[in-house]
This record gives C-alpha cells, sequence and structure tokens, in this order.
C-alpha cells in the first residue's frame, strides 16, 4: 500500500499546525501554539522546517494582534485567553531564537522585537516592573488581584525569557546605555525578582557593552553592585551575573582597580569558590571572571593556588562534550597569553599532555580543535620545556594534518602553534621543522585566499567582546586601529598566519633552505611582496629575511633572481615603515657571509645602495636607521670600491658634509643605533685596508671622527668599547700618516696637511687618554 | 689592540637588584650569526694534542640568560669529517645563573677552580665566594662569564667515539669577543683549554647578519 515519507509527513503535521495558527477561534490558536512550541523545543531540524514553512512570521503576527487585543479584552475569561496567547507566542518566538542563528534573523526580521520589549512592561497601571511585591503589599490586594498580577507576570517573564533567547545572539539590537532613561530601565530589570527578568538584564549588558566607556557607564551607575548580588540567586542568576561582570571588567584596569578593594573580599571569595561550583557553565563563566580581573593587573589574583585552580579548572573542563568544553581552551589561552609564569604552572601540571590528549581524540567539532591548537600555542609561546613536550609527543604531526583542514580558522590556529613551537631554535638548528611534511602544505596556504576569524576565550558564553589576539605581527595593532579602539575581532588571511609560522621554520642552521626553494617558497613568497596589503608584504619580507641570514652563495643567488634589485629598492622606500625595516634587514644579511656577496647591492647601477642611503637620509624610525646603518657597515668590510661606495652615501650625498646622517646616529639616544654607527666608521677605517687613512681623513673633515671621540664614556658599555677600539684603530693612522706627511712625495697631499691638523689636536693631548703608549710615545716624539 | 678599560673593571654591586641593572651587557659581538675560531687543547699525559674548533652563534635571549650555537672540531682523529655540536649557554647574570653550576656532576670547588683560571674573574671572587656572586652587578664588566653545555651531535651519530658529557666554563671579553674555555668532565683529561677569537672570515672589518624569530 501507497504510503508517505516521514519528511513529507513531518510536513503535513507542520502544514496542518501553521493552519490552525491562522483559525480565527482563540482556543485553536492556542493549542497550535502549544504544539508547535513542544515542536521546536530542543529541536533544530523542526526549528529549520517549520521556519521553512513560514511559522515565525505567523506567530510573530499572533503576538502583534494579542498584544493589541489585550488592552479591549471585553471579560476576564477572554483577557485571560489572550495573556495565554502572548505568553505561548512569545515562547514559541524565544525557541526559535534559541542557540539557532538563522531563528533570530527570522524573529527580527518578522518585527516581533518591539512587541517582546513592550512586554516587560506590560501591567496595568498599578504594576510597574520592579515592585510587584512591595506594592501589592502596600496596597492589601485581594487574592484575585494577586492571580491577575500572577498572570502578568507570566507574560513579562515570558517576554523575557524570549528577548533573553535573542540577546545571546550577535543579531540582537545594540542597546544603548548612554541614554539616561535606558541605563534606569536597566536597573530596574536588574532589581527585578523574576530571574528571567534580571538574568536578561544581565544578557543586555554582555551582548552590548562594548566600549570601556560603556563599561565605566555601567559601573558608575552602580550595575557591579547589582550583578554581585545576584551572584547569590538562583543558577540562571548566577550565571547571568558572573558573564555580565566579566564583560565590564574586560581589559578595563580603571573599571577592575575601581571594583578591588577592601570592600570586595567576599565578593572575590565568593566568584572563587564559583570556580568548583557543580555545573560546569557557571565554573567557566566564574574563571573568565577572575581571569579578566587578572589580566587587567599581575598584582591581583597573585596566590599560586588560585592561579593552579583556575588552570586546572579550565583543563579539566575540556572535558565537557558540550559548548562549555568548546569553550575553555579559550579561556585557558587568555588566562596564560604572554603571561610565562602562568605557561609554567599549566607546564607543571601537565597541560601540553592534557590539551594533546584532547587533540588526539580526533573528528573534533571545529571551534573546539582550533581552541585547543590556540592553547597549545600560547603554552609553547616563551617556554623551550614546553616546545620539547609538544616535540617528544609528535603533536607536530596532528598540526600538520590541521594545515589543511575544511575549516579557515582551525588551519590558521595550526599555523600560529606551528609558529609557537618553531621558536625553539634548539630544533632549528637541528633541521626539524625544514621538511617536506611541514613546508608542503605551509606553502600551500601563502595561496590561501580565505580568511580566519580571531578570536578568543568566552566568544559565544560572553559575546559581546571579541578581542584580537597576539597574532602575527602587524595584524593586532591592525585590528584594534581598524575598530577605533573598539577592540574587536578581525579576520586575517590565512596566508599571513602561515607567513608567521614560515618566517621561523626558515631560520634554518643546516642546509636544507633548499627544500623550501624546490617546493616554490620563494617564488610565492616574492609574489605576496607585491600584496597591496602592507602585513602581507611585511610579513612575506619577514620570511625571506630569515630565510636568507646565513645562507650559502646558490640560495642567494636564487633568492636574488627571484627578487630583484629594482623589487628590493621599492620596498626599502615602501610608504610603510615596517616594511622598510625588514627591506633593510634583508639587504643586511644579503651583503654579508661571503665578501662576494656584497656586489648584491651594486646591481641595476647601485639602486638598493641608493635606496638604502636615500632612507638613511630622511628615516625618522630608530630601527630602520639600525637597520640601514648595518647595511652600510656590512658593505664597508668588502673592497675599497665597497668602502669607497659607503662613504659617498654618507658624505656625498649630504646636503652638507657637516650634517651626514651618521653624526645624528652617533648622537642618538638609542644606544643600538650608536653601536651601528660606529661600526660603520670602525669598518671603513679598518687598518687592514689601503684607503682607511684617506677615508679617516675625510671623516675627520665631516666632524665624525670628532664625534666618536666624544663617545669615548659612552654610557653603554657597547658602545664605548667600539669607540675606544675606533680611537685605537685612529691612532694606528696617526703613526703611519706620519711617515706620509714627512716623506717628500706627500708634501702637497691634501690629506697629508688634515692628518697635520690632525695630529696637532692629538698632540695638545685631547686624545691623550685614549691612545696606547707606544703610539702616545711616537707623537710626543713630534 | 691595547685599550685602557681599567676604570670599568670592577664590578659593583647591585642595588635595589632590578632586573635590567643584573642583566649582562649587550655585547654586539656576541649576537647571533658571529663566528669564532679557534683551538682545544686536548693534551693527555700521552701526548700533546689541539683540534682546530669554530663556534657559530645561533640564538641569544639575554633575558633568559640563554645563548646558544654550533661548535666545529676541524681536525679530530677518529673522524672523517668535521664533528659539529649543538650547545646551549647559561650566562652567568646573578638573574638566571650563578657562578655555582649545580649539576652537570660540578661541585662549588670544581666551579671556583675553573673560574679562576680566568684573570677576569679575579676582582669578583670574594664576592662569589660571599654569596655565589649574587649580590653583583655584571651588567658594566667587559667580561661575559657562561657554561656551554654540548647537547647533541650534529652532522655524526652518539656512535661517533667522541662524548659531549662535559660542559665548558667560558669567558667572552666584550673587547675584542676572544673567548677563553675550560672544558670540564670527570672522565676527561682536566683543564681543556678552548681558545677562540672572533672571525671576520675574510672581510675587511665585521659584518653582522640578523634574524628574528616571530
Amino acid at each position: 500500500m501507497p504510503t508517505t515519507t516521514a519528511s513529507a509527513a513531518g510536513t503535513t503535521v507542520g502544514n496542518n499546525i501553521l493552519l490552525r495558527l491562522t483559525s480565527g477561534e482563540r482556543d485553536v490558536k492556542l493549542k497550535a501554539l502549544r504544539e508547535l512550541k513542544n515542536q521546536i523545543i530542543g529541536n533544530r531540524t523542526k526549528k529549520l522546517s517549520f521556519l521553512k514553512l513560514g511559522a515565525v512570521p505567523a506567530v510573530a503576527g499572533i503576538l502583534s494582534d494579542a498584544v493589541s487585543a489585550v488592552d479591549v479584552a471585553d471579560d476576564d475569561e477572554n483577557d485571560r485567553i489572550v495573556k495565554d496567547i502572548i505568553v505561548q507566542s512569545a515562547a514559541v518566538l524565544g525557541s526559535f531564537a534559541c542557540g539557532f542563528e538563522a531563528g533570530v534573523r527570522a524573529v527580527l526580521d518578522a518585527g516581533a522585537f518591539p512587541n517582546l520589549s513592550r512586554l516587560l512592561s506590560y501591567t496595568d497601571e498599578n504594576f510597574k516592573i520592579g515592585d510587584f511585591g512591595d506594592i501589592l503589599i502596600q496596597r492589601g490586594c485581594l487574592v484575585e488581584e494577586m492571580l491577575l498580577h500572577k498572570s502578568y507576570m507570566e507574560v513579562v517573564d515570558a517576554g523575557a525569557r524570549s528577548l533573553k533567547m535573542i540577546y545571546q545572539s550577535k543579531m540582537a539590537p545594540k542597546y544603548d546605555f548612554l541614554q539616561e532613561e535606558n541605563m534606569e530601565f536597566l536597573l530596574s530589570l536588574l532589581n527585578n525578582e523574576s530571574e528571567n527578568v534580571s538574568g536578561l538584564g544581565a544578557s543586555i549588558i554582555s551582548h552590548s557593552c562594548k566600549t570601556s566607556l560603556e563599561q565605566k557607564l555601567l559601573f558608575d551607575a552602580g550595575v557591579l553592585k547589582r550583578l554581585t548580588s545576584l551572584l547569590g540567586g538562583s543558577l540562571i542568576q548566577r550565571d547571568a551575573s558572573l558573564e555580565s561582570i566579566a564583560t565590564i571588567f574586560k581589559n578595563n584596569p580603571e573599571v577592575v582597580s575601581k571594583f578591588v578593594g577592601p570592600d570586595t573580599g567576599r565578593t572575590l571569595s565568593c566568584i572563587i569558590d564559583l570556580v568548583k561550583d557543580r555545573f560546569a557553565r557557571t565554573r567557566l563563566l566564574a574563571s573568565l571572571c577572575l581571569i579578566v580581573i587578572r589580566n587587567a593587573s599581575a598584582c591581583y589574583l597573585q596566590d599560586v593556588g588560585i592561579k593552579t585552580k583556575l588552570i586546572n579548572n579550565l583543563l579539566e573542563l575540556l572535558d565537557d562534550p558540550g559548548q562549555v568544553g568548546d569553550e575553555a581552551s579559550f579561556a585557558f589561552s587568555s588566562l596564560i597569553a604572554e603571561k610565562e609564569d602562568m605557561q609554567k604552572l599549566a607546564f607543571e601540571v601537565n597541560g601540553i599532555d592534557k590539551l594533546y590528549n584532547h587533540l588526539q581524540k580526533g573528528s573534533l567539532h571545529p571551534r573546539r580543535f582550533e581552541g585547543i591548537l590556540l592553547a597549545l600555542a600560547d603554552m609553547c609561546s616563551k617556554l623551550e620545556c614546553c616546545r620539547s613536550r609538544c616535540l617528544s609527543l609528535q603533536v607536530l604531526n596532528l598540526v600538520v594534518d590541521a594545515l589543511a583542514h575544511d575549516s579557515s580558522d582551525v588551519r590558521s590556529a595550526a599555523c600560529m602553534c606551528l609558529r609557537s613551537v618553531s621558536r625553539s631554535i634548539k630544533n632549528l638548528s637541528a633541521g626539524s621543522f625544514m621538511n617536506e611534511t611541514i613546508v608542503i602544505p605551509l606553502v600551500r596556504l601563502l595561496d590561501d585566499t580565505s580568511t580566519a576569524v580571531q578570536k578568543v576565550m568566552g566568544q559565544t558564553i560572553s559575546n559581546s567582546f571579541d578581542w584580537p589576539r597576539s597574532v602575527v605581527f602587524g595584524w593586532e595593532a591592525k585590528c584594534i586601529l581598524a575598530s577605533g579602539c573598539n577592540l574587536r575581532g578581525s579576520s586575517m588571511p590565512i596566508s599571513v598566519a602561515a607567513l608567521g609560522a614560515i618566517s621561523n621554520i626558515v631560520v634554518d642552521f643546516t642546509t636544507r633552505r633548499s627544500t623550501f626553494i624546490r617546493l616554490g617558497g620563494v617564488k610565492l613568497l616574492v609574489q605576496l611582496l607585491k600584496s597591496m596589503d602592507s602585513t602581507i608584504r611585511l610579513n612575506a619580507l619577514w620570511a625571506l629575511r630569515n630565510l636568507i641570514f646565513l645562507a650559502e652563495d646558490k640560495c642567494k643567488e636564487e633568492i636574488f633572481m627571484e627578487l630583484t634589485a629594482s623589487l628590493l629598492a621599492s620596498l626599502i622606500c615602501d610608504p610603510e615603515p615596517s616594511v622598510q625595516e625588514q627591506a633593510l634587514a634583508l639587504v643586511r644579511n644579503l651583503v654579508d657571509g661571503r665578501i662576494n656577496s656584497v656586489e648584491y647591492i651594486f646591481a641595476e647601477d647601485g639602486i638598493i645602495l641608493d635606496a638604502v642611503g636615500r632612507q638613511l637620509r630622511i628615516a625618522s624610525k630608530a630601527e630602520i636607521e639600525i637597520q640601514g646603518m648595518y647595511v652600510l657597515s656590512n658593505v664597508a668590510t668588502g673592497k675599497e670600491s665597497h668602502k669607497e661606495a659607503v662613504m659617498d652615501q654618507l658624505l656625498l650625498h649630504a646636503e652638507n658634509k657637516a650634517q651626514s646622517c651618521i653624526i645624528k646616529f652617533l648622537q642618538s639616544n638609542d644606544s643600538r643605533l650608536r653601536t651601528a654607527a660606529v661600526w660603520a666608521v670602525l669598518n671603513l677605517t679598518c687598518s687592514s685596508s689601503p684607503g682607511a687613512s684617506g677615508r679617516l681623513v675625510e671623516l675627520r673633515d665631516a666632524g665624525i671622527v670628532s664625534h666618536v671621540k666624544n663617545m669615548v664614556n659612552d654610557p653603554c658599555l657597547d658602545v664605548k668599547l667600539r669607540v675606544r677600539t675606533a680611537l685605537g684603530q685612529f691612532t694606528s693612522f696617526d703613526d703611519s700618516l706620519i711617515l706620509c706627511i714627512f716623506s717628500p712625495a706627500a708634501s702637497n697631499n691634501k690629506a697629508s696637511t688634515s692628518c697635520l691638523q690632525f695630529l696637532t689636536v692629538r698632540a695638545v693631548g685631547e686624545l691623550s687618554h685614549v691612545v696606547d703608549p707606544s703610539s702616545k710615545q711616537a707623537a710626543d716624539s713630534l | 689592540m691595547p685599550v685602557r678599560v681599567a676604570e670599568s673593571s670592577a664590578p659593583s654591586q647591585v642595588s635595589g637588584a632590578h632586573s635590567e641593572e643584573s642583566s649582562p651587557p649587550i655585547c654586539s659581538l656576541l649576537t647571533v650569526g658571529q663566528a669564532f675560531s679557534g683551538t682545544q687543547n686536548v693534551s693527555n699525559l700521552q701526548k700533546e694534542e689541539a683540534w682546530r674548533v669554530n663556534v657559530r652563534i645561533q640564538g641569544c635571549d639575554l633575558e633568559h640568560g640563554y645563548l646558544c650555537g654550533t661548535m666545529e672540531a676541524l681536525n679530530v682523529p677518529m673522524a672523517d669529517t668535521p664533528v659539529v655540536t649543538f650547545w646551549e649557554g647559561e650566562i652567568v647574570d646573578a638573574k638566571n645563573y650563578t657562578f655555582y653550576t649545580g649539576k652537570w656532576e660540578a661541585t662549588p670547588e670544581d666551579d671556583i677552580r675553573h673560574w679562576t683560571k680566568f684573570p677576569s674573574f679575579a676582582p669578583l671572587l670574594s664576592r662569589v665566594e660571599a654569596d655565589g656572586g649574587k649580590s653583583l652587578d655584571l651588567s658594566n664588566y667587559p667580561y661575559i662569564f657562561m657554561r656551554w653545555k654540548e647537547q647533541y651531535f650534529v652532522n655524526v651519530g652518539t656512535d661517533c667515539g667522541l662524548t659531549i658529557a662535559g660542559f665548558y666554563y667560558v669567558c667572552f671579553s666584550c673587547s675584542d669577543g676572544s673567548i677563553n674555555g675550560f672544558y670540564y668532565d670527570p672522565n676527561s683529561s682536566p683543564f681543556q683549554k678552548l681558545e677562540l677569537k672572533c672571525a671576520n672570515e675574510g672581510r675587511s672589518g665585521f659584518s653582522f647578519s640578523s634574524y628574528e624569530l616571530q
């Protein structure tokens, strides 16, 4: 006998319910609403199915009609039915919105939000929200009135419950705390005895508090006081309160400092106690609260016992199979990120092993997978013991697999994990990362055009803040700037995440760089140098700079062929200062090594050297100047022609010789820059090179020698020692120049005249405290 | 090159013990990429012998008192190729590490016996004997004291017949980048001397490269 399929039967039932929702009879409508509610509660498939049938606009319409009708209800019975319809339709809409983004969208699109909001103040004139109990007592209400009030309470409760579901979603409209009446209304919600109403107040805070100004306004309005009192309430109130407290504290040391004081001991103890609550979600939320307090300043929650308890709790919460387990790793990351002491504690309680055990289970939900990878990344960011443990457990096999995961967030997290583990110089030196298994999937990601959203703890648990993690260089600052200091999350290209890991693994002390080149890594990096996105250019340059560090000749040749002198010159003059710095650092490494490497800078009529010189004359950032000076200093270790080319850049191109950029660098407040500048002088006047004495004279004429002389007691030991070496070197020329001056062939020599002046200065003893005795003796004998 | 540095040769005591103050000086000659070459005297009662040695600094983390690199021994009799090892160094900075080793079978007496072999250690001896040198501020001292411990063979197997069981007491001169060291292994000839000088690899001056991990 022919029969219908299960889904067809479902559709028939659905259509039937929908049909009854349009019935003119209120009882039929009410029954259909109840049936619909029971069908969809906790059933995502049913929600979707009814959504497709258009149930949400239908129910929103019923709610709207009922809200209008309640005021004109002719008798108590009708009034009661209308209110039941309101309660049921609000409950249905709330169910659609619960944990189902498409449902939230449909509820908002159907215009139900204003009607649900109206329910919150749905009382007759006598019953104002927040004062129910008091009013009833004061007025000596009759039992009938009490029942009526109960009915109103049900309406308010139903509205609050539904709105709370909507406020769990990012799509909910933002609540404006800046309006005074809104703040008053929020306080009235929080003060309400109904857990759904006060819970809604807390959800509004968690959803809509996005800026430090809003955090401060909420604190000043006394919201925190009310929230802490809710910690002693029901489970719903407690959780909602913890979530809101975390939102108000997050990244706001000012508010936290106002909160933490002698009077807050009880509240803090209460939150600390909740870290071991029997409900997993409460434990997570209490942990989040303590984490934001701890992250506001290291001086809070210094007790090792509490810190260890937090770490253990979050690692245990990973066992939770649901959302709490998914979020626990993000909270864990937030607790330990950038904090070596916390990472050490986490290592001591076998954090790496525990995270690995979860990773090993396989078939993880992408969010959980991502969170665990990021937690491992944070654990390995500073401590070698964590990296060693990861490597000995062979965690990298799983991380490498994750580089090809379907989810871009997981791929990005795998890159960050690899980046942290590959900070191990010990393993870089052993060539542990430069192999095809790792390089092939990483290089493939350079072509990946997708993006990954940077997330932090409690993205959905406490969804109002998606602060960017400290990710690949340049991205964090960009996120903050792009969001107008709103500290919102941002998406990052996967290629940038991959570049972070590549920049580390190409620091290869063996001779395995060829693997990376053979697999097309250099070609792709050079392509990325032409990107419009400065972060991509920066990180691609960074990778090439590290790749070329101590590279053998053949490797340099291949890289330079791809790079070209003109591209390198243009990157030195890039509009972005951090790109300029990396480009100069790359050139510095390029011209280091065997002496013939210096020739690279003279390719294409010396456009690279010209760009370096030009940048040094106009740069205002010490980091750029340091790299630029080391480029010139390295070139100055080459042949005579190389040294002369450096002299030209320093002196000839200066508008006024006495204003050579090197003088500015010698006077810099940055000792690193002074060191680089003195090294350039040392290399230019290196006694083994034949033209050194002539260059010394030129440097003296430009006022550089006297500046170096003045640095003999530089506060930086490194600078001081280099200066003394330089002065000793100058002195050795004095002796040879003496011969030069007094030889007949040199009598008309311009340099000889200058040297004579120089020695005259010395003879009056200006340098007497730095020259070696033998040289001094020679000079004195003059 | 004769340079007088007498006025800064006496170490001062740490006042206030700020971590920056007690850090060793940042010396541009002791940075990543720098190469050193020289010899290690491995003579014993039977015969005089010295191996040529090259060292390259590969990593440096002053905040944690950490240094690492490779050491290449060139004319090792029982090896067909130069033997390269990877070593990790502890910088004596009174913050991360003191003059007392406390491991690798080195007693405080062994430590003192080795450190006193370096003339530049003499001004520090009394403070080290008093409190292990914890009160010393070495940040302006022109010598850096370290322990280098070889961790693994880079290019040969552990069955190469060589041992890396011991470690080096090392003294680095910030003035000229010279390195002196003494190998300590209770089972090897005592006081094998390591002498290295900055290698400028055919250049007329000193060249510096750098990498930066993300």
